[in-house]
């Protein structure tokens, strides 16, 4: 005797689950992120250890922030312009920023900024020391 | 006479192209977001237009304008953040460290802490700006 198997119906699978469960995850996503637009300024690299002091030490333009977070060079207010006559007359000159530990960290990075501007390459933040 | 208006079938809506569109949507959202660890206290980076982008992955040090600190956003004293950093730096040599300090910090809590962590040996350290198109 022969048996037939008794044809089943293919089973649905219904998308609406589906589709509320990548709503859902959706909706999510959309809510918790905010979405910030950030940079970056490099403060510690590592290349630029273990750098030699030159033989011929080149000359430093030393810019100076204010615990008020003025910058001054050479006793005058910090502008692009200063800086790049001041580069312009020493083209090898390294500039120096020495910032009082009063100044806050958009003074810093506006001074960072100024020099940028004026084409100074060789720029470096003189780091202050942890009153232990 | 009276006409008989034909039954038209009902259009069949299908609901594959929606599905298609809130996963396109859904994959967008999580491939463009990064997930990132917001400190316990405010920060609003300083503004300026001289930054670089800013790379993916690493560790997040948040700096308050109080000069509180937070480590991939759970509070955290300056000795055990630097415990932490040495242990995560024993793993992972190439250390990625962004500094995210509030505009108005004062530089006393920012700068000896940069130099206390090149001395831990991080190479690789920046200060995460709020970009400036002006």
């Amino acid at each position: 005797m022969k048996l037939t198997r008794r044809k089943r119906n293919m089973a649905l699978i219904t998308m609406t689950p589906l589709v509320d469960v990548m709503m859902i995850l959706l909706v999510f996503f959309m809510v918790t992120s905010t979405y910030l637009d950030l940079d970056m300024m490099p403060m510690v690299q590592s290349e630029s250890e273990g750098v030699a002091a030159p033989a011929d030490p080149a000359p430093t333009l030393l810019i100076r922030i204010t615990a008020s977070g003025e910058a001054r060079l050479r006793g005058q207010p910090l502008t692009a312009q200063s800086l790049a006559s001041a580069l312009a007359s020493q083209p090898r000159a390294r500039v120096l920023i020495l910032p009082s530990g009063g100044a806050n960290v958009q003074a810093l990075v506006s001074a960072i900024e100024t020099a940028t501007k004026a084409g100074a390459e060789n720029l470096r933040v003189v780091r202050l020391e942890a009153a232990e | 006479m009276k006409l008989k208006r034909r039954t038209q079938p009902p259009p069949q809506e299908t609901i594959v192209s929606l599905i298609d569109v809130i996963f396109f949507l859904l994959v967008f959202f999580m491939l463009v977001g990064r997930m990132d660890a917001t400190a316990p206290f405010e920060v609003s980076p300083p503004v300026s237009a001289a930054g670089e982008s800013l790379p993916k992955g690493g560790t997040t040090i948040a700096v308050a304008e109080n000069g509180a600190l937070a480590l991939d956003g759970e509070a955290i004293e300056r000795p055990a953040l630097l415990a932490h950093i040495a242990d995560l730096l024993s793993k992972k040599p190439g250390l990625f460290v962004r500094i995210n300090a509030h505009g108005e910090a004062r530089l006393t809590n920012l700068l000896p802490l940069v130099t206390a962590l090149e001395r831990a040996g991080v190479g690789d350290v920046v200060l995460v700006i709020t970009p400036n198109p002006a």
